[in-house]
């Protein structure tokens, strides 16, 4: 048992590179994740993953290169412009806000995709990679990135912590008090978008989304406080990151896949038998009541 | 260079090669059902529903995969593709019922853990078989020239019988989805309205995977009928504008993923649809941004004169 746990550390550098790197998406995906939950934002990151897609084409059509920082920066900015679309079109009273999100994250990759299939034909830019991720095969200027990107984001949410606990709690409230709901809400949407570029090469665009979500859905189902959740969230994404690097090499199949399905199952047990909220302890709840 | 361009665009409706007809039909009757279906998805506030089904198909597409052996049985990969997506369908919906649950977060966490599932095991089988997987990258972003004569009349059969169904039980379809409440106590049966509606989604899903692929099939359920939405708000015609929109973007995806060389049917497909939605964006009858300027300035002009 112990050697299936410790061999693969012996097999070469790949697996502690390649913990540390799934680490570091995970981590911030999961605090900022928290936040876009309690706002009732988290397919908005289903959104932002996609459009990091077009986000980089855009960036090697202006300057030619798919370097970690250009990188960043081009996404970011296509993240932000998706968000400011999103917000837009569903202030239009016969655009549903669900298919805002719909309908901007589609035609963008749509526009990435056929820019990747034409102009950019010759640029070393792997959809694969892009979709799926390869966490094993990371580079060191990835690694690099992200061991920027993690600390800074994290940083970040502790100095607002309190502003964005508020806002996303009250946003009417959190005016009135003068903290600026809007600023932090495309503050909120850059970060999403940085995390989810550096985290790419990692685990792939459409599972950073899970990352995102499920950790705080999970942490919402046992607990009731902000402070505890976002624990909960990190412990979450800590705990399917190890299990799921470890399924990946005992099984030989891709490591963000093994790891968003571990957290899927943490969900499905929190789901189904969390203290609290859980649907076992409401119905022995609920059963024992009937019979008092 | 552009008589290149003008040259195959004739080429492709002379129809030569009997995969350009097939293409273009299949991507038609995609438009069409899409845009029907994602009518009720629509008003439902189900859009993203659409979304995760259509991830979700990949694990049931690499399941059948893995049953048949090969990418060559098309009704086996297609059968695994309509359960699992049927499957999160109803998934999303017990999850956003259960204890504190969010439909957003229900349908993120549905959608991720399928795909995850359908990466693993598309892992699997690339990690396992011998070149055997090829067919099984198309499905990501879809390829109508792959679809045979015999497919284009399965898909075709397919999509009618469910555009019949809907068209049978529309007044049940439009009643639930405006009022439940108020349908329920009329005698509609909304609960299995509903699950049938899902069904007509996971259809829809698994005939436009070959076309479209998974990752932009949600991108045809949404947008023709928030297309459509700016010209009319009775669903009747905001069904039939959705389903013309998907029609022309269907046939315009082929033509010109036939025409530009590399370009996947899909993308195109969606880029098409996304210029339709701009324009009705603009100057749709019903709350288009410049025809709500234009309305605005000609009432003011009104009052004017009439104050003069």
């Amino acid at each position: 048992m112990l050697e299936l746990l410790v061999e693969p550390w012996t097999w070469g550098a790949w697996m502690w590179r390649g913990m540390l790197a799934a680490g570091l998406v995970a981590v911030p995906c999961a605090v900022l994740g928290v936040f876009l939950y309690l706002r009732r934002m988290s397919m908005i990151s289903d959104a932002l993953a996609h459009v990091a897609l077009p986000g980089i084409v855009v960036a090697f059509l202006l300057s030619g290169s798919v370097d970690g920082p250009t990188m960043v920066i081009g996404a970011a900015s296509v993240g932000l412009l998706a968000s400011f679309m999103i917000e837009g079109l569903s202030r239009r009273p016969n655009v549903r806000p669900d298919a805002a999100i719909g309908i901007v994250f589609t035609v963008l990759f749509a526009v990435g995709i056929v820019l990747l299939s034409t102009l950019v034909r010759d640029a070393h830019i792997d959809t694969d990679c892009i979709v799926f991720g390869n966490v094993l095969a990371i580079s060191d200027l990835t690694l690099q990135t992200l061991a920027v990107v993690a600390p800074l984001t994290l940083i970040a949410v502790a100095v607002f912590w309190r502003w964005l606990a508020v806002a996303s709690f009250d946003p009417t409230l959190a005016r009135s008090l003068g903290i600026p709901v809007t600023a932090l809400h495309y503050g909120l949407m850059s970060a999403v978008s940085i995390t989810t570029v550096a985290g790419f090469e990692a685990v792939g665009a459409i599972l950073v989304i899970a990352l995102i979500i499920v950790p705080a859905a999970t942490a919402h189902v046992l607990t009731d406080r902000l402070g505890s959740m976002t624990a909960v969230a990190v412990a979450h994404a800590v705990i399917s990151t190890v299990v799921g690097m470890y399924v990946s090499v005992w099984l030989n199949c891709s490591s963000a896949g093994a790891i968003v399905v571990v957290g899927g199952v943490l969900y499905l047990v929190a789901f189904l038998f969390g203290r609290r909220h859980g649907v076992w302890s409401r119905w022995m709840r609920q059963h024992r009541e009937r019979g008092a | 260079m552009m008589s290149v361009y003008v040259a195959r665009f004739l080429e492709f409706f002379r129809f030569e090669y009997a995969f350009t007809l097939n293409a273009l039909i299949a991507s038609v009757t995609v438009g069409a059902l899409c845009g029907v279906v994602g009518t009720f998805l629509v008003l439902r506030g189900l859009s993203l529903v659409g979304d995760a089904t259509g991830h979700a198909t990949l694990p049931g597409v690499c399941l059948g995969f893995l049953v048949a052996g090969s990418a060559k049985v098309m009704s086996v990969l297609l059968a695994g593709a309509l359960l699992s997506g049927f499957l999160a369908a109803v998934l999303v919906g017990v999850l956003s019922r259960g204890p504190r649950a969010r439909t957003d977060a229900s349908i993120g966490v549905v959608l991720s853990l399928f795909f995850g599932v359908g990466i693993v095991l598309l892992s699997y089988i690339q990690n396992s078989s011998t070149g055997a997987q090829a067919g099984l990258n198309r499905f990501l972003y879809g390829n109508a020239a792959g679809v045979d004569f015999a497919q284009v009349l399965w898909l075709g059969g397919v999509a009618l019988v469910v555009v019949a169904l809907i068209i049978v039980f529309w007044r049940w379809l439009v009643a639930s989805s405006f009022d439940p409440v108020f349908a329920r106590s009329m005698g509609v049966p909304v609960r299995a309205v509903h699950y049938g509606l899902l069904g007509a989604l996971s259809i829809a899903v698994v005939i436009s995977i070959q076309a479209v692929g998974v990752v932009l099939v949600s991108a045809m359920l949404i947008i023709p009928p928030s297309s459509a939405l700016f010209i009319s708000k009775r669903v009747g015609r905001v069904a039939l504008f959705s389903a013309a929109f998907g029609v022309v973007s269907g046939a315009s995806g082929a033509v010109l993923s036939y025409v530009f060389e590399g370009v996947s049917t899909g993308p195109a497909m969606v880029l098409v649809a996304g210029a339709i939605f701009t324009v009705a964006l603009l100057f749709g009858p019903r709350g288009g941004i410049v025809t709500d300027i234009v309305r605005q300035r000609t009432r003011r002009h009104a009052a004017e004169v009439s104050h003069a």
